[in-house]
């Protein structure tokens, strides 16, 4: 079983990764930690349009080299369900942590 | 005691009242799995009069809002509403505000964990009589309509072009004579909107959207079940996780704050806590299905040590279990771990939202 300092590890590093291009790619007015992770990324919280949701699709795709499904709407529900997205593809893959 | 204009409909339906903030609110009409199973569902009509309402002129008012909310309000489009929040000289949070842009007026809609009172001192500090603002509180009524089928019951209201409205918009239109202005606005997860109605005409419009939701299947609701709404929706809620926790950077609410203002209530403490780094930050948990010991105030533990407590639950019928929102260590704040209650029970960091509502499966554009 995995300890919950390997997860933490894991995830801190798939997180930062991604915050920090969606932030360049989007040109958000924040800093990394000025995102939580959990908060929506369309409507209320970050308020983006669906033209960023393709910037998001793309920006994981070529962050984490995995493709997202067509239907991939509920992926985008936060960072924190993306980044549960990018480790269960990752785990599928083979990937190393 | 402010008590809605519509409390005697309410009353009529065999409503349970309860008292928040010297407001009387509509806590529950039928039991909570029933008015909960109509938002999932169907769609459920909830009185949100005990909000603070305002009308701002945009010619006087501008710089008053801005003065005061944490979010940009000279950047709100026509026709678009700004989600924010007001809060105290030391940043700690006092209400969830909308502030919606009408076109030479602004509607300022203040949901707060204090009186009227403390609210009015704070907007007659901030020059609400020289900004010309008209305070709507208890001439006008607020009332949700939430549920998947939501939109259905708009529509019908008033026409097929409320299905074009985005999220956070506004919209005037007619109605018995008079305007009510209509907020794409909910906090459930599901389609959202609420309607501000002069009093003249509460009773009336009550009627005739308690018809439509009843025709669509839906029922009244009360305001107990929206706390579990909101937080399996994850939306922030004011009264539970807001009330509890106040600091709205251990919230994670940044995305309501414009940090490059100059001023605002609360500004200079809160860029003071931003600057030093935050030390705690808020993260969803869940327990075990048949597990009810997630609850407020649980601790978390985490090695032995108590490393941080519940400040918000509710049963997710979506989930089939009790889910939260707990206090933890920046540290130790990532979704997937595995902690233990005082109990010894674990109790799992999850990522939030936990649910797919079902709304975001309907395309209005091909309803």
């Amino acid at each position: 079983m995995t300890s919950n300092q390997d997860i933490i590890t894991r995830r801190a590093q798939i997180t930062a990764t991604f915050k920090e291009e969606l932030i360049r790619r989007l040109n958000l007015p924040f800093t990394p930690e000025d995102i939580h992770e959990d908060v929506s990324l369309f409507g209320s919280g970050l308020g983006l349009d669906s033209l960023d949701a393709l910037e998001i699709v793309l920006c994981a795709e070529s962050c984490f080299k995995l493709k997202f499904p067509e239907d991939g709407a509920p992926i985008l529900r936060s960072i924190n369900t993306i980044v549960d997205f990018v480790i269960a593809e990752q785990d599928k893959q083979g990937v190393q942590p | 005691m402010r008590a809605s204009p519509l409390h005697n409909k309410f009353a009529a339906l065999g409503a349970t009242f309860a008292a928040q903030h010297g407001r009387e609110i509509v806590a529950r009409i039928a039991d909570r799995p029933a008015e909960y199973a109509a938002v999932r569902e169907v769609v459920g009509l909830t009185d949100f009069s005990f909000v603070q309402k305002f009308r701002v002129p945009e010619a006087t008012g501008l710089d008053f809002l801005d003065s005061l909310v944490a979010g940009n309000v000279p950047r709100i489009r026509f026709g678009r509403v700004l989600h924010t929040f007001l809060s105290n000289d030391d940043g700690l949070l006092l209400a969830d505000c909308y502030i919606a842009n009408n076109d030479q007026e602004f509607i300022f809609l203040c949901e707060s964990i204090v009186p009227d009172a403390e609210i009015l001192r704070i907007l007659d500090a901030a020059g609400l009589k020289a900004a010309g603002a008209e305070d709507l509180t208890e001439t006008h009524v607020l009332l949700g309509i939430d549920g998947v089928r939501a939109w259905e019951v708009v529509k019908e209201a008033f026409g097929a072009d409320v299905l074009g409205l985005p999220y956070l918009s506004v919209e005037v239109y007619p109605f018995e004579g008079t305007s009510v202005y209509l907020f794409r606005a909910g906090k459930t997860a599901e389609f959202g909107y609420q309607l501000l109605a002069p009093v003249a005409v509460a009773e009336a419009l009550f009627d005739k959207l308690h018809g439509l939701a009843q025709k669509s299947g839906g029922r009244c609701c009360g305001f107990d079940v929206h706390n579990d709404l909101r937080l399996e929706g994850r939306f922030f809620n004011i009264h539970a996780e807001g009330a509890r926790v106040r600091d709205p950077l251990v919230l994670g609410l940044q995305w309501m704050v414009d940090f490059e203002k100059e001023k605002f209530g609360g500004a200079a403490a809160i860029n003071r806590r931003r600057a030093e780094g935050l030390n705690q930050k808020i993260v969803g948990v869940a327990v075990e299905p048949g597990n009810r010991e997630l609850a407020v105030g649980a601790k978390i533990i985490e090695g032995g040590q108590v490393i941080g407590e519940v400040v918000a639950d509710c049963f997710s019928g979506v989930l089939n279990r009790q889910i939260g929102l707990a206090v933890l260590p920046v540290a130790w704040a990532y979704s997937g771990l595995t902690f233990r209650l005082e109990s010894g029970e674990p109790v799992q960091t999850i990522s939030m939202p936990p649910i797919m509502p079902k709304s975001l499966k309907v395309k209005l554009d091909e309803v």
